[in-house]
C-alpha cells in the first residue's frame, strides 16, 4: 500500500546567517561519518552563478578547479569525479573564453593526476591530451614567427619598451655589446639594429650574444638553428650598415646561465670600452628560486639559502652592466601550493584568452597554436613540480627587491620611451593599455596588469 | 532428464551459454587474472585456466579430471586415515608430486590414484544418493541412483554416514569470516600472482612443514570439529592445499549443489552445501567471498528458512539497505557510472529548457543530483527551474529520508542559484504510482502557465525496474505510466545478466558468473589490497554485503519475494520498445566521459566502458556488468496519446 507525503520543503527565510547555521548543523548531523565522500557536496563552497551576480561564470569555474585539485590532493576520488563531469560539461575547450580557459586547466589538473596518481588509464587519456596539445610543439619559421609576435603586445610591449631604454643608454658609445635573453629568438633585434643604425652619431659595433637554451622547451620553438639566425641578423645588421657579430653560448636557465656568465666574464678582460646591456625579456622566471630548495642544496652552490635566482643577479651585477632591462609577465606562480598557484595563474592567464578573440579569427591554426602555447604554460605551472615546473614567474615587486637586494638601481623610462611604447600599442585592440607604476611600464588588459617593464643600473 | 541449453538475450544481444563445470573453471581462471577469453568457447577447447597453469586439457575432459580430483582427494583421505600411525607417509607424498610432468593432468592423476594404491573411493552407502554427472557438451545430466556404471560416478563429499544429512545449517558468512581472518592474514593469499607462478604446493597434513597448510588445516579442523563436535578426531579429512584444484571443485560443489536443489534432492543437496562450505574456506580472495555468499543462499533455500526471521527482517530495513548501497556507490564505480551516464542523457535532453522536471524511481540518498544540480547551475544561459520527485520505499520508525535527502538536496540548490522544488513519494512498488500524482502540480495547480513553457519531464531509474518483473503486468503498468507522464527521456540503468528467466540452474550459473566477476572487480579497484587504506577496505566489506543480499535473493527467494530479477539490455530493449519507446542514443560524448571518469580513480584497469547501439555497459574485463540507455517517447506512442 501506499503511503504518500507531499513534501515541499519551503526554505524558511534565512539570512546569511541562517544559511551558516543549517549548512553547519547539517555538517554536525552527518549521518554515516565513516561515509565521508558520500555526499560529496555536503558544507563545501559551491559555485554558483546568481550569488555573484554580474560576474562573468569564471569565478565559478575558478572555484570548481579549486574543489577539483583540492580533490585530486586529497585523494577524494568520488568528488574529483563528480566534479570532473560537471566540469566537463560547463566548459567546452571550444566555447567561450571563460570556457576555454577552464578546459585547459582542467586537462592540466587531469595530467596533474596522472602523474601524481597511480592510476595507467588516466596516463593514457593524458596521453592523448598531450597528442592533441602537441601543437605547441609547432616549429615557426623566422617570418611565421615574427608575424605571430606582431600579433599581440604581449612581447612587443618589452620590445619597445627596452629598445627604447637600450638605445638611450648607448647613447655615443662606439661598441655594444647586447646579451639578448630571451625566449623568443632575437625576434626583439631587428628593431633594436634599425634603431641603433639611425642614431644621428653612427652606428656602434654591435655584439650580440644569446643563451643557446639547451633543455628548457617553452614554445615557441623556432625552425632554425642559432648559426643561421645569427648570420641572418648579420646580413640584415649589414644592410643597415651596422657592423655585428653573432655569438652563441649554450646555456640553460637551469643552472643560472652558469657558462654564460663565465664566456661574459672572459669577454670582459679582453674588451675594453665596451657597453655591456642585458635585456631579459620574460626569460628570467625560468631561473630556479627559492622554492626549488632541493637544486642549490645539491649542486653544492653558495650558501644552501641562495637561491640561483639570486646567484645570477650576483654574478650580472659583477659584470658592471650599462644596462640591464627585466621584462617579465606581473603573476605569481612560486606557491607550493598548487591551489594557490591555480587561483594566481587562472587570474592572470584569461588575458591570454579574453584577448585572441580582438586578433585571430575561431578555428584558425594560428590561434590554435597560440591557445596551445598557453596551455603548455598552464599544464607546467599545474601538473609538473620541482625543477620540471619551469614556469616561475614572479611579480614586479619582488624582481625589484631581488634587483635592489644585488645591488642595482631603478632607471625610469623617459617621455620618449613611453610614448613609443604607446604608438606601438595603438596598432593593437583598444583593450590594451599602459600604465607607469613609479619609473617602471606596465602593460595592461582591460586594466589588468599583463607585461611589466624595468631598467637597472649598477647602483 | 535432459536441460536444453538455452540461449538468452533476445534482439541480437550477445547470449550466455549454459555453462558447463569447465566452462565454471573457465570463469574462474578469469577470475585469476587470466586474458580474456571467448564467451561462446566451445567444449572442444582446450580449458583455460589450466592451460593457464601448464595442463593441457580439453574442456569436455573436464568432468573426468574433476572426478579424478575428487578420488584423490577421497583416496588420500583414507589413505591417511589408514596410516594416522604414520604420519610420515603423506609429506612425502606430496613432495613426490611435483616431479610429475604437468602436461597430462589427467595421467598425472591417475599415477597419483595408483601410486597411493588407493582402495576405490568409497561410495557413500545406499540409500545414500550418488551424485552423477554425466557430461555431454551442453548437456548436463543429474541422475540420482542407487547404481551407475562406474566411469560416470563420482562422490560428491567424501562423507560419513553418521553425519552425512543431519539437516544442519552451514556456517553462514558470519562463520566463514573467522577463516577469513587466518587467510586474510597472508598476504601470499591473493590470487593476484600468475597462476603459472603457484607451486602446486600440497599439504596433507597439519604436521606439514608449509605454516600456511597447517593454518588452513587448523582454520579447518576447527570447522569441522563445530560441525560434528561429537568426532573431533575424524573430522573432515584435511587434504589438499591447493587453490586452484580447490576451485574447480568449489565450482563443481556448487553446481552440483544447485543441481540437486533444482531435483528437489535435498539430502544430496545439504551434503552439498557443507561440502562447499569446507572448500570454500580454502579459498582465498574473491573466490572466497562469492562461494561463501553462493553457500549461504543455497543453504537458506534448501532449509527454507523463509519466510525470513525476525532477524532478518530486521536486516532487511531499508535504512540498511541504502547504507549498504552507500558503501556499493564508494567502492566501486559502478554506480557512479550510472548516475554520470544517466545525467549526461539527462542534462543534454534539458538542453535549452527553461522548467525541467526529474522523476527519480530510486531516491535513496539522492547522491545522483548534486553533479546535476551543479552542472544545470552553470549550463550556458542561466539555470532553469528544476523541480525533482523522489520516490523510496517505506522507512521502519518514523523516519522521514526521503525529505531529509530533499531537503539537502533544496538547500543545494538554493546555494548554488537553482530555482527548485522536491517532493517525496513513499510507495512500496513503483507500480502503485499514477502519473496523475506525478504530474501534480503543488498544492495549486494553477502554475503551469506561469512561465507559458510546459516542463521537460524526464523519468530516471537506477537498478530499480527489475523488481517490478516479480509481479505480472507490474513493469508494464509503469511503463504506461512513464509513457503517460510524456518524458523527454527516460534514461534506464540496469544490472546486465539474465536472473529472471530459465530454470533455477540457469539462474544460478548466470549468477554465479555475474557475481563472480562483480566480486572480482571489487578487489580489482581498490588498488592493491595491501595498501587499501582501513576505510577502503570497510567499504569494500559493505558493499560485499550489499552484493551477497542480491544473491541470497537471486538464489533462495522465488515468487513475489525474488526481487533481483536482472534483464539484460536485449531483453529491456524489447520491453521498452513494446511499451512505446525508442532508443535515444547516448552520444559519443558520453562515452568519452564515462572512459575519463573511469579513469579518474577507477583502480585497476580491468572496467571497461563499451558502447553498443547507442547504450553503454560498464563491465569487468570481457563481462558487462550494468547497463545504461536512455528512451524517449516513440512517435507511434506520441500521437496515440
Amino acid at each position: 500500500m501506499m503511503q504518500f507525503t507531499t513534501s515541499v520543503p519551503l526554505l524558511p527565510p534565512i539570512g546569511p546567517d541562517g544559511l551558516r547555521l543549517l549548512l553547519d548543523e547539517d555538517e554536525d548531523d552527518a549521518p554515516k561519518p565513516s561515509l565521508g565522500g558520500s555526499w560529496p557536496w555536503r558544507g563545501r563552497l559551491l559555485a554558483s552563478a546568481k550569488t555573484l551576480g554580474s560576474f562573468n561564470t569564471a569565478s565559478c569555474m575558478e572555484q570548481l578547479l579549486v574543489h577539483f585539485a583540492n580533490a585530486i590532493e586529497s585523494n577524494d576520488a568520488t568528488l574529483a569525479q563528480q566534479i570532473l563531469w560537471v566540469l566537463n560539461n560547463i566548459a567546452p575547450p571550444d566555447g567561450d573564453c571563460n570556457q576555454r580557459l577552464t578546459s585547459a586547466f582542467l586537462r592540466a589538473l587531469v595530467a596533474r593526476a596522472s602523474r601524481t596518481g597511480s592510476c595507467k588509464m588516466l596516463t593514457a587519456v593524458a596521453a592523448r591530451a598531450d597528442a592533441e596539445l602537441a601543437l605547441h610543439l609547432h616549429r615557426f619559421s623566422a617570418i611565421d614567427l615574427a608575424s605571430f609576435i606582431d600579433l599581440t603586445p604581449w612581447h612587443r610591449f618589452g620590445y619597445a619598451a627596452a629598445n627604447a631604454a637600450i638605445a638611450e643608454a648607448v647613447e655615443g658609445l662606439p661598441v655594444v655589446h647586447i646579451v639578448d635573453l630571451s625566449t623568443t629568438h632575437c625576434m626583439q633585434m631587428p628593431t633594436l639594429i634599425n634603431l641603433l643604425a639611425n642614431r644621428p652619431e653612427g652606428p656602434p659595433l654591435i655584439r650580440l650574444t644569446v643563451s643557446g637554451l639547451t633543455t628548457t622547451a617553452a614554445p615557441p620553438i623556432l625552425d632554425m638553428t642559432y648559426d643561421e639566425l645569427g648570420s641572418r641578423l648579420v646580413n640584415f645588421a649589414s644592410s643597415r650598415n651596422v657592423a655585428m657579430e653573432f655569438r652563441v653560448i649554450p646555456s640553460d636557465p637551469g643552472d643560472a646561465f652558469d657558462s654564460l656568465i663565465e664566456q661574459l666574464r672572459v669577454q670582459q678582460l679582453v674588451s675594453e670600452g665596451e657597453a655591456l646591456i642585458v635585456n631579459c625579456q620574460m626569460l628570467l622566471h625560468y631561473i630556479p628560486e627559492e622554492t626549488v630548495g632541493v637544486i642549490a642544496s645539491t649542486m653544492n652552490i653558495g650558501p644552501p639559502m641562495l637561491s640561483l635566482r639570486t646567484m645570477f643577479l650576483k654574478a650580472l651585477r659583477s659584470l658592471e652592466p650599462t644596462l640591464v632591462t627585466v621584462v617579465d609577465e606581473d603573476a605569481d606562480f612560486t606557491a607550493c601550493d598548487v591551489v594557490r598557484r591555480l587561483r594566481s595563474a587562472f587570474n592572470y592567464l584569461w588575458i591570454a584568452y579574453d584577448a585572441v578573440d580582438t586578433f585571430l579569427p575561431k578555428g584558425s591554426e594560428q590561434r590554435r597554436r597560440y591557445e596551445a602555447g598557453v596551455g603548455w604554460k598552464i599544464e607546467n605551472v599545474i601538473a609538473e613540480e620541482g625543477v620540471q615546473r619551469v614556469e616561475r614567474l614572479e611579480r614586479k615587486g619582488r624582481w625589484a627587491q631581488r634587483m635592489r637586494a644585488t645591488g642595482f638601481r631603478s632607471v625610469g623610462f623617459t617621455e620618449e620611451a613611453a610614448g613609443e611604447v604607446k604608438s606601438m600599442l595603438d596598432e593593437h585592440a583598444a583593450g590594451w593599455g599602459m600604465k607607469r607604476e613609479e619609473e617602471d611600464l606596465m602593460l595592461t588588459w582591460k586594466g589588468h596588469n599583463v607585461v611589466f617593464a624595468t631598467a637597472w643600473l649598477p647602483a | 532428464m535432459k536441460r536444453e541449453h538455452q540461449e538468452t538475450g533476445a534482439g541480437g544481444g550477445s547470449g550466455y551459454h549454459v555453462a558447463t563445470a569447465a566452462d565454471m573453471a573457465g570463469a574462474k581462471g578469469k577470475m585469476t587474472a587470466a586474458p580474456s577469453m571467448g564467451t561462446e568457447d566451445d567444449d572442444c577447447g582446450v580449458d583455460e585456466l589450466l592451460a593457464a597453469l601448464g595442463y593441457k586439457v580439453r574442456s569436455s575432459d573436464m568432468a573426468d579430471v574433476a572426478q579424478k580430483l575428487e578420488q584423490l582427494e577421497v583416496a588420500m583421505a583414507s589413505t591417511a586415515a589408514a596410516a594416522s600411525d604414520d604420519a610420515s607417509v603423506l609429506p612425502q607424498i606430496a613432495s613426490d608430486t611435483v616431479h610429475y610432468d604437468p602436461s597430462d593432468l589427467s595421467t598425472w592423476l591417475d599415477s597419483m590414484l595408483s601410486e597411493l594404491n588407493a582402495p576405490p573411493p568409497p561410495l557413500p552407502p545406499p540409500p545414500v544418493a550418488a551424485a552423477v554427472y554425466h557430461h555431454h557438451h551442453h548437456h548436463h545430466r543429474f541422475d540420482v541412483s542407487t547404481a551407475s556404471e562406474p566411469p560416470a560416478i563420482t562422490t560428491v563429499a567424501p562423507l560419513r554416514p553418521s553425519d552425512a544429512y543431519d539437516f544442519k545449517p552451514v556456517p553462514p558468512p558470519a562463520a566463514a569470516s573467522d577463516g577469513r581472518i587466518v587467510y586474510g592474514l597472508d598476504p601470499q593469499s591473493e590470487m593476484i600472482v600468475s597462476p603459472r607462478d603457484q607451486k602446486r604446493k600440497r599439504t596433507c597434513s597439519p604436521s606439514s612443514s608449509s605454516s600456511r597448510g597447517t593454518e588452513a588445516g587448523r582454520a579447518r579442523g576447527s570447522r569441522a570439529e563445530g560441525a560434528s563436535p561429537a568426532k573431533p578426531a575424524a573430522a573432515l579429512p584435511v587434504v589438499v592445499v591447493d587453490t586452484q584444484e580447490t576451485g574447480i571443485r568449489l565450482v563443481h560443489a556448487l553446481m552440483a549443489c544447485a543441481e540437486a536443489v533444482q531435483q528437489e534432492n535435498l539430502k544430496a543437496a545439504d551434503a552439498l552445501v557443507k561440502h562447499i562450505s569446507v572448500l570454500a574456506a580454502s579459498q582465498d580472495g574473491p573466490m572466497r567471498k562469492v562461494a561463501g555468499y553462493f553457500a549461504e543462499a543455497l543453504a537458506r533455500r534448501i532449509y527454507r528458512r523463509r519466510p525470513l526471521s525476525q532477524v532478518d527482517r530486521a536486516l532487511d530495513s531499508p535504512a540498511l539497505e541504502d547504507l549498504l548501497h552507500l558503501h556499493f556507490y564508494e567502492s566501486c564505480p559502478y554506480l557512479k557510472f550510472a548516475h554520470f551516464t544517466a545525467n549526461q542523457a539527462i542534462l543534454e535532453a534539458f538542453s535549452g529548457c527553461r522548467r525541467v522536471h526529474v522523476i527519480d524511481f530510486g531516491m535513496r540518498q539522492g547522491m545522483q543530483w548534486p553533479a546535476l544540480l551543479q552542472a544545470l547551475a552553470l549550463r550556458p544561459g542561466g539555470p532553469p527551474s528544476l523541480r525533482l520527485t523522489g520516490i523510496g520505499p517505506p522507512q521502519s520508525g518514523h523516519s522521514d529520508a526521503l525529505q531529509q535527502v530533499g531537503w539537502k538536496l533544496a538547500m543545494l540548490a538554493k546555494t548554488i542559484g537553482v530555482n527548485f522544488r522536491y517532493r517525496g513519494f513513499v510507495v512500496s512498488s513503483l507500480a502503485d504510482l499514477e502519473s496523475r500524482m506525478l504530474l501534480e502540480r503543488d498544492g495549486n495547480g494553477g502554475d503551469r502557465d506561469d512561465e507559458g513553457e510546459e516542463e521537460a519531464v524526464a523519468v530516471n531509474s537506477v537498478m530499480e525496474l527489475h523488481r517490478l518483473l516479480a509481479r505480472t503486468g507490474a513493469v508494464e503498468k509503469v511503463l504506461r505510466m512513464v509513457l503517460a507522464v510524456r518524458p523527454r527521456i527516460v534514461t534506464v540503468v540496469e544490472e546486465e545478466a539474465n536472473h529472471n528467466e530459465g530454470t533455477f540452474l540457469d539462474r544460478f550459473t548466470e549468477a554465479l558468473h555475474y557475481y563472480s566477476s562483480m566480486f572480482d572487480s571489487l578487489e580489482g579497484s581498490g588498488g592493491q589490497a595491501a595498501e587499501a587504506g582501513e576505510e577502503e577496505q570497510r567499504h569494500r566489506a559493505m558493499a560485499e554485503a550489499y552484493l551477497g543480499r542480491q544473491i541470497c535473493n537471486v538464489v533462495a527467494c522465488e515468487g513475489a519475494e525474488r526481487t533481483e530479477r536482472h534483464e539484460t539490455l536485449g531483453q529491456w530493449r524489447g520491453r521498452m520498445a513494446r511499451a512505446g519507446f525508442e532508443p535515444a542514443h547516448l552520444g559519443s560524448n558520453a562515452f568519452k566521459q564515462a572512459s575519463m571518469l573511469l579513469a579518474l580513480y577507477a583502480g585497476g584497469d580491468g572496467f571497461r566502458v563499451e558502447e553498443t547501439d547507442g547504450c553503454l555497459t560498464l563491465g569487468w574485463h570481457t563481462r558487462p556488468l550494468i547497463a545504461t540507455s536512455a528512451w524517449r517517447v516513440a512517435a507511434a506512442a506520441a500521437a496515440a496519446h
